[in-house]
C-alpha cells in the first residue's frame, strides 16, 4: 500500500498530492498527517492539491477532516493550488470545506501560516 | 440510438478512481471544456463510490446518445445491490448520511444536465447525462473508433489493476507450466521404462555375444585337440605302411604293394586334412608365429614349380609362371606365402579341365605390397558363392567338386594366413570363364603389436643358442647356413643394443662377435660381457676384418678369427668352448610297441646302443642300472606319466644330468612345455615323417650335446 509523502519544511509540514487518491489512500493520509503533526510539533500544514483534477465529496470531506483534526492538535491547515474547475465543482456539489483555509500556491500558503502564527509575514520572531 | 464507448467493472476501491479518470478522459475526447470534464468526473466518482460502498461493486458504461449535434454523453452506473431505502427523501435533500451519501447523489444531480435513478431490491441503475458542447462534431463511425483507440492507448493508469492482470496471466502461465511439467514427468517415466528395456536388451546381447565367443573358442580348441588325436594313429599308420613299402619286414606281393599304396595314399589325404585343421586352429588361437626372411619372388616361383609338378597329371592343363621382373625382394614369412600360393594353385589345377593356370606377381599400386595372382580357366564361381568359398568346409556342389575331393579348408586357411601377414586374399570370378585369386602381401612384414622384443628369436629347446652379432644380412645368412644341422641356433643381433637385449633374453651358450658394425664397434660390448658376472662365463669368438687379436684377447675374447670364416673352425671352436660329449647308450621308455619300434628305426643310423623299457617303473630301474647317455621318454604311459618319470630321474644323483628327449604325440600346453624344459628335457614330436623326425632327433641329441654334428 503506497503512501502520500509528508515533507517537513522548517516548522511546517508539506503534503503534495500528486496522484489521484482512492479513498483508503486519503484516509491513510489523514492518519499519517496527524502522527507527523504530533511527532514534529508542527503548527502548520500545507496541502498542495495543484495536480488534482477531481475532488469529489469524499476527498473534500477528508480534507475538511484533516483541517479539523489539525486544529485540535494546534496546527493550522492551508490547502494550496486548488484548480478553479475543482473549486467550482466543490461549490456546485454543495461542499464548503468549513474551517479549511486556502491559498493560491505554496508561497502564499506559507505566508498565510506565518502571519497567523507569528503575526508577521517573514517568519522572524 | 446510443453508441457505446467504454464499459468498466467496479470491483475494488481503485476502480472508483479508474472510473472517474476514464470519465474525464472521455469527456475531454468529446470536446467538453475543463470545467465540465471535472464536473462529469466528480459526478461519476460520487455514483461509482456509492455502487462500490453500498452494493459491493457494479458496472460503469459510457455511451453517446443521438445522431445529430448536439449529442448526449451518457454514463450509466448499475449495481446488483439491495437498493436505496429512502430514495424519495434523499432526492428531496432531506436525507443526510454520516458517510455523505445524500450529498453524493444530490451533488451528482446538480453537476449533470440530467439525472435519473431507478432503485429496487434487485439493484440500482443511475443514469447521468450531459449535453455535448455545441459545435462539437458528431461522434459516430470513425470518430468513435478513434476515441476507443485513444482510450485503449491510455489504458491502465491503475498500477494495481495492471499487477492483478499480470498476476492472473502469471497464474495461467504457471498452470500451463504445471501441465507441461506433468507431461514431461509422464514422458520421462515412459522413457525410463524404455531405457530399462534397452539396457536389459543390451545385457542379453552381451550375453549372446559372450556365448558366441565361447562357442568359437570351444570350436578352435576342439579342432586343435581333435587334430592331435587324429595325428597319433595316422602317424603310426603312415610310418608302418612305409616300413612295409620299404620291405623292411620282407617282400610284398604286387597285389599287396598296391593295397598298401592305397592305404598310404588315403592316410596322406587324411593327414593333409588334419594338418589343415590344425593350422586353422592355430591361426584362430593366434599361435602361429611369423618368421620373416628376405627372399625374392623368382626363387619362390621356381620352388613352387618344382613342388607342384606332381599335381600336373592332366596334359590338357598347363601351369605358367610369369616372369616376375622388377620386383623388390620381400621380407616376410616365405613359408606362409608359399603355403598360400600352393593352396591357390592346387585349387586352380583341380578345377581346370583344360587350358592354363597362370601365376603372376606385380607390385601393388601403393608400392609397398606384392599382388600374387593365380588365374585359372576353370568352372568359375557364381557371385553368390564367392563369400562361401572362404568359409570353413564351404565347398560348392558341382560335378568337378564331387570328383576332386578337398578338405574345404584351403581357402579359409589361405585367407587367414594372408591376413596374418598384413595382406588380403580376394577373388574375381565368372562362372564358365574362370577365376582369378589375388593375394596381396606387404613387402615388409611388420609386427602388428608394438613392444615386441627387438630380437627375432624363438627358443628352440633342441638347439643351443649362439648369439651372432653381425650387421650384414648376408654374413648372417652365412652363419645360419654354417650352423644348420649343427645343433646350434643362431640368435641374430644387428646392433649392440639388440645384442645386449639378446644376452639377457636368449642366454646364449656362446657369442660370435663382429667388431665393426654399422656406425659402432663392439669393443665396449666385449668388455662389458667379460666384466659382468652374469655373462662373464659366456665364451666370445671374435670374427672380424679388424686384425687386432691382441686387443681382443686382452679384453677377454676366447677365440679370434679373420674373415672369411671357415665352417669347420667355427663349429669346432663352438663345440670346444661350449663343451659337449658324444652319445653311447640310449634308453627308450615307451609303453607303445609301435612307438618304440619307430624310435628304434629313427636311431638305427646313429652310432649308439639302444635299450628299451615298456613302462615308467621299468624305465627308472634301467636308467639306474644302465646309466644311459640319453633317454627317450614317452609322456603317456599306464603306470607312470613321463612327467613323473622325468621328475624322479632328476631326483636321483645318477641320472640327474642325463639328457632326456621327450617324444610326444600329444599337443603340449605351454605350461607342460615349460615344465619339461625346466626339467632339462628336449622335446620331439612323433608327428613328423621319418626324415624330419630323424632330423629332429639328431638335432635334439646334438642340442643335448650327445652327438657331434658331423656324426
Amino acid at each position: 500500500m503506497d503512501r502520500i509523502p509528508i515533507l517537513r519544511m522548517s516548522e511546517f509540514l508539506l503534503v503534495t498530492i500528486q496522484v489521484d487518491m482512492h479513498d483508503r489512500l486519503a484516509m491513510a493520509l489523514q492518519e499519517d498527517l496527524t502522527d507527523q503533526i504530533v511527532r514534529h510539533r508542527s503548527h502548520g500544514v500545507l496541502i498542495d492539491i495543484s495536480t488534482l483534477e477531481v475532488v469529489d465529496s469524499f476527498i473534500g470531506r477528508m480534507i475538511g477532516n484533516i483541517a479539523g483534526m489539525s486544529r485540535i492538535l494546534d496546527a493550522e491547515t492551508v490547502v494550496v493550488g486548488m484548480r478553479p474547475a475543482v473549486a467550482i465543482t466543490l461549490v456546485e456539489l454543495g461542499l464548503s470545506l468549513p474551517g479549511v483555509r486556502t491559498a493560491l500556491d505554496v508561497d502564499k500558503g506559507m505566508q498565510l501560516l506565518r502571519t497567523s502564527l507569528h503575526g508577521t509575514s517573514n517568519g522572524a520572531s | 440510438m446510443s453508441s457505446p464507448i467504454l464499459s468498466l467493472a467496479i470491483r475494488h476501491e481503485h476502480d472508483v478512481v479508474a472510473a472517474r479518470q476514464r470519465a474525464r478522459q472521455i469527456a475531454a475526447l468529446l470536446d467538453f471544456d475543463a470545467q465540465d470534464q471535472t464536473r462529469i468526473a466528480t459526478a461519476v466518482s460520487e455514483i461509482a463510490r456509492n455502487a462500490f460502498t453500498y452494493a459491493g461493486g457494479g458496472t460503469v458504461e459510457f455511451l453517446v446518445d443521438g445522431k445529430t449535434s448536439p449529442q448526449i454523453f451518457v454514463v450509466r452506473v448499475s449495481d446488483r445491490g439491495p437498493g436505496i431505502a429512502d430514495l424519495a427523501r434523499v432526492l428531496d435533500g432531506q436525507y443526510q448520511s454520516a458517510t455523505g451519501m445524500g450529498l453524493g447523489i444530490m451533488g451528482a444531480r446538480r453537476l449533470m444536465d440530467h439525472f435519473s435513478i431507478d432503485s429496487s431490491a434487485r439493484g440500482t441503475v443511475v443514469s447521468l447525462k450531459k449535453i455535448c458542447p455545441r459545435g462539437a462534431s458528431v461522434v459516430a463511425g470513425p470518430r468513435l473508433a478513434r476515441i476507443a483507440d485513444e482510450l485503449g492507448r491510455r489504458k491502465p493508469e491503475n498500477p494495481l489493476e495492471e499487477i492483478q492482470q499480470q498476476n492472473q496471466e502469471l497464474v495461467r502461465t504457471l498452470e500451463e507450466l504445471r501441465a507441461r511439467q506433468d507431461d514431461l514427468v509422464r514422458l520421462n517415466s515412459e522413457l525410463e521404462d524404455t531405457n530399462r528395456g534397452v539396457v536389459a536388451l543390451y545385457a542379453e546381447l552381451d550375453e549372446k555375444a559372450d556365448h558366441l565367443r565361447r562357442a568359437d573358442e570351444l570350436k578352435s580348441r576342439f579342432l586343435s585337440n581333435m587334430s592331435h588325436e587324429f595325428r597319433t594313429p595316422l602317424n603310426a599308420i603312415r610310418a608302418l605302411t612305409e616300413v612295409l613299402l620299404r620291405r623292411v619286414d620282407g617282400g610284398l606281393t604286387p597285389e599287396q604293394e598296391v593295397e598298401v599304396g592305397y592305404i598310404r595314399k588315403a592316410t596322406d589325404q587324411l593327414s593333409e586334412l588334419v594338418e589343415d585343421l590344425l593350422d586353422l586352429a592355430k591361426v584362430e588361437a593366434g599361435k602361429i608365429s611369423i618368421r620373416p626372411v628376405e627372399f625374392d619372388v623368382t626363387s619362390l616361383f621356381s620352388s613352387l614349380r618344382g613342388m607342384l609338378r606332381p599335381l600336373l597329371v592332366n596334359e590338357l592343363v598347363s601351369l605358367v609362371f610369369e616372369n616376375p621382373s622388377g620386383l623388390p625382394p620381400l621380407n616376410t614369412d616365405e613359408g606362409k606365402v608359399s603355403q598360400i600360393l600352393r593352396n591357390l594353385l592346387s585349387n586352380a589345377l583341380k578345377f581346370t579341365e583344360r587350358g592354363e593356370v597362370r601365376v603372376s606377381a606385380t607390385l601393388a599400386s601403393s608400392g609397398d605390397a606384392v599382388v600374387f595372382s593365380v588365374a585359372d580357366a576353370g568352372i568359375g564361381i557364381a557371385p553368390d558363392d564367392q563369400d562361401r568359398i572362404f568359409q570353413e568346409f564351404g565347398q560348392l556342389d558341382n560335378p568337378i567338386q564331387r570328383r576332386v575331393r578337398g578338405t574345404g579348408l584351403g581357402l579359409p586357411l589361405s585367407r587367414k594366413l594372408a591376413t596374418l601377414l598384413g595382406g588380403s586374399l580376394t577373388v574375381q570370378s565368372e562362372p564358365g570363364v574362370g577365376s582369378t585369386f589375388h593375394a596381396t602381401i606387404p613387402l615388409v612384414y611388420t609386427v602388428p603389436e608394438p613392444g615386441v622384443p627387438a630380437v627375432e628369436w624363438e627358443a628352440d629347446p633342441l638347439r643351443v643358442p649362439i648369439l651372432v652379432v653381425e650387421d650384414s644380412p648376408e654374413e648372417m645368412l652365412v652363419y645360419e647356413k654354417f650352423l644348420k644341422g649343427s645343433g646350434f641356433q643362431v640368435v641374430r643381433a644387428m646392433t649392440t643394443r639388440q645384442a645386449r637385449h639378446a644376452l639377457v633374453q636368449a642366454r646364449p651358450a656362446a657369442v660370435v662377435l663382429d667388431i665393426l658394425l654399422r656406425g659402432e664397434d663392439t669393443w665396449t660390448l666385449l668388455a662389458d660381457i667379460k666384466s659382468d658376472p652374469a655373462t662373464r662365463d659366456i665364451p666370445v669368438l671374435i670374427v672380424s676384418t679388424v686384425d687386432d687379436e691382441a686387443k681382443g684377447m686382452t679384453l677377454g675374447a676366447d677365440a679370434y678369427a679373420m674373415k672369411p670364416l671357415e665352417r669347420r673352425w667355427l663349429i669346432e671352436r663352438l663345440r670346444r668352448l661350449t663343451g659337449r660329449q658324444p652319445v653311447r647308450r640310449v634308453l627308450v621308455i615307451d609303453d607303445d610297441e609301435i612307438s618304440r619300434y619307430l624310435v628304434r628305426g629313427y636311431l638305427d643310423d646313429l652310432p649308439c646302443q639302444i635299450t628299451e623299457a615298456c613302462g615308467g617303473e621299468e624305465g627308472l630301474r634301467r636308467a639306474r642300472s644302465d646309466t644311459p647317455d640319453a633317454i627317450f621318454l614317452d609322456l603317456v604311459m599306464p603306470d607312470l606319466s613321463g612327467f613323473e618319470v622325468l621328475e624322479r630321474l632328476r631326483a636321483e644323483a645318477a641320472t640327474r644330468s642325463t639328457p632326456v628327449v621327450v617324444v610326444t604325440s600329444q599337443p603340449l600346453a605351454d605350461a607342460e612345455r615349460r615344465r619339461l624344459e625346466a626339467l632339462g628335457a628336449a622335446i620331439v614330436s612323433k608327428g613328423a615323417d621319418r626324415d624330419s623326425a630323424l632330423a629332429h632327433i639328431r638335432s635334439a641329441l646334438v642340442g643335448a650335446g650327445l652327438v657331434t654334428p658331423d656324426a
